[in-house]
């Protein structure tokens, strides 16, 4: 049994908990175990980096700091925390005099950032520390048969300085997951580009144009559902969708989408009850 | 011209080139023409570009000019990325055609098309008059010519990466806002005018920031990150839309606009509790009656599928939440400590 250290996204805790939920019921299938991070504080969210970078620097040196100490790498399934962390972590690395500053700081917890521990999303996990064969073993229900969106999302492809595990042009983790669960991905041009969950509250018709174009070809590609790796991402496709499909003229289409810690569980047999699917806005 | 590496299996290949073609004046639609040339190892799409127009077909159109990444004028879509003709290698794209061997050539997106390959960079260069992106000089005119204006090291080190921008328009192609928004600041200006309010010989930086603070300006960025992926000088744009940002934080405070509302709710929610308190954030960011009005009807669904956040009472802080508090306090001490020394 592989052990993580799991950061808990503040999306995942209030609301779309049916990722972790999801997660806990088929890790120990797949041979993993997601130690869950209770001490670690929100990341702030690509936000944080420009209000204050230093407070954004302690935080995440922090929350690396936990795992490190756990002696685990960190694993988040929210791609924003993803970039988030890692940008911190590269940061702290290439800036000593900062590293300096903000261990002075953590250790009246008792706690050091040292750059031990790697940052990485639960997707790269499981392609490439459980791997493509080990998955495709335990899967008892194949995806056979459905036509399958891989929404990769922003912030797990880009900066690719700072994530650096797909090809962000042609990205490809997602696509071979679902294949191993017996899916079949479609050609999908808006698989690398963007949900517009960032600005929703800050310029919501914006967000909502580039969100209908991602679903609009999906419903032209006749896909059955689209996934994604990113919480933020459903938020806008699943929560938003019927509003952003309304700003683009459809009123009648729709598309159910899935965490990515879903379609898992499907694959490897739980039910659309046990998985919390019953709980998106589409479905 | 020719790069020849013997180890490698082919040195010349058949191409096809699938390029955009739109004439407003006389087509209704866009359609594309193939054209199949042999190319060597090491030609640019550009040289193909030229023999092509030379030796096939003098009616394809696109700008071009200084041919090594200097002048930005052949800025185009490589196989759906923008970038530079005249530095792709089609080696490198092979790779990534759909069709093996065949490359899809296309004028940039975001800018109204003039023909085939051509864009117009009218809207590029009335957004940079308009947030109006040059120095404005702090110096007399009486003074000028007479006196020199010394810029530190340090200084020109912030905005020094922001300078490499040729202005070719690749980041404008890319940026998701701008695709759904036109009148959207885009990146070239936001960086343009991060590099110009970073230079002390400008005299304008405070009206400069309150036009991009407005609607369409510095806070609609939502942090897709392909300006700065696509950028043919690899400049980090989004340090500098962060930068403008920090800037607009600092001297126009966090109760400015409803961006810097939603950002200060990060800072406040982490320091408060360690985790973000979302189900107020529409507020903060926007205010009561603007939350009703938009969000109510979702905040229905959310209701019946139980999927709102919890409100903030029932947020539980952090564990170890105040040994965090006291930490992030010191490095408010640290941050208040920077700006008296950065402003002595």
């Amino acid at each position: 049994m592989k052990r993580y250290a799991y950061y808990l996204s503040c999306i995942n805790e209030s609301m779309t908990k049916e990722v972790d939920r999801s997660i806990d019921l088929w890790q120990k299938d797949l041979g993993i175990e997601l130690v869950k991070m209770h001490e670690s504080t929100c990341c702030g969210g690509s936000n944080l980096d420009y209000v204050s970078p230093k407070h954004f620097a302690l935080v995440n040196a922090r929350n690396i700091a936990i795992a490190e100490k756990m002696g685990l790498d960190l694993v988040v399934s929210c791609n924003t925390c993803l970039m988030t962390i890692r940008s911190a972590k590269k940061k702290l690395d290439e800036t000593p005099e900062l590293k300096q500053e903000v261990n002075d700081i953590l250790k009246k917890e008792g706690l050091e950032y040292r750059g031990t521990s790697d940052v990485r999303h639960l997707l790269w996990v499981l392609i490439d520390d459980v791997g493509i064969d080990a998955i495709k073993e335990k899967v008892k229900v194949p995806l056979t048969n459905y036509r399958i969106a891989p929404f990769y999302g922003c912030h797990i492809l880009r900066p690719s300085k700072v994530l650096g595990h797909d090809n962000p042009v042609e990205p490809s983790s997602l696509d071979q997951l679902i294949e191993a669960l017996g899916g079949k991905t479609i050609p999908y041009e808006h698989k690398n580009r963007c949900c517009g969950f960032h600005t929703l509250l800050v310029a919501e018709e914006e967000s909502l144009n580039v969100a209908a174009e991602a679903l609009e070809e999906a419903i032209r590609e006749k896909a059955d559902f689209i996934v994604t790796p990113c919480p933020l991402c459903h938020t806008v496709l699943d929560g938003y969708q019927a509003k952003a499909l309304k700003q683009a003229g459809d009123e009648k289409n729709s598309i159910p989408v899935f965490h990515l810690s879903e379609m898992v569980g499907l694959a490897l047999g739980y039910t659309a009850k046990q998985l919390g699917i019953k709980r998106h806005i589409v479905t | 011209m020719t790069v020849t590496e013997p180890h490698i299996e082919e040195a010349k290949k058949d191409i096809t080139f699938r390029v955009f073609r739109f004439n407003p004046q006389i087509d209704s639609k866009p359609y594309y023409d193939d054209y199949t040339i042999q190319v060597e190892r090491g030609i640019t799409v550009l040289r193909s570009l030229n023999y092509i127009k030379e030796h096939l077909d003098a009616t394809v159109s696109f700008r071009a000019f200084c041919q090594a990444g200097i002048c930005g004028s052949c800025a185009m879509r490589v196989n759906g990325l923008s970038k530079l003709a005249c530095t792709t290698q089609v080696w490198e794209v092979l790779e990534k055609c759909r069709e093996p061997n065949v490359i899809k050539v296309e004028p940039l997106r975001n800018l109204p098309l003039v023909k085939d390959l051509i864009v117009d960079m009218d809207p590029l260069v009335d957004k940079m008059k308009h947030y109006s992106n040059w120095v404005e000089s702090t110096m007399p005119e009486e003074k000028m010519g007479k006196k020199e204006f010394l810029i530190s090291e340090e200084e020109f080190l912030k905005y020094d990466k922001a300078t490499d921008c040729i202005l070719c328009a690749s980041c404008v192609s890319e940026c998701s806002i701008l695709r759904a928004n036109s009148e959207y600041v885009s990146p070239a200006v936001l960086l343009k005018s991060y590099r110009m309010n970073s230079d002390s010989r400008d005299a304008i930086h405070d009206v400069r920031l309150a036009e991009l603070v407005k609607d369409h300006g510095v806070w609609d960025c939502t942090h897709c990150y392909r300006c700065q992926e696509t950028c043919v000088k690899s400049i980090p744009i989004m340090d500098a839309i962060h930068g403008i940002r920090e800037d607009a934080i600092e001297r126009r405070g966090m109760k400015d606009t409803s961006g810097s509302k939603h950002a200060e709710a990060f800072m406040s929610d982490i320091e408060k509790k360690g985790k973000l308190v979302e189900a107020t954030l529409p507020i903060r960011t926007n205010g009561m009656a603007w939350t009703l009005k938009n969000l109510l009807p979702m905040a229905m669904k959310m209701i019946v599928k139980r999927r709102t956040p919890p409100p903030p009472p029932l947020v539980k802080p952090t564990k170890g939440i105040r040994v965090f508090r006291s930490m992030f306090r010191e490095m408010s001490e640290h941050v208040r400590e920077d700006h008296k020394s950065h402003n002595k």
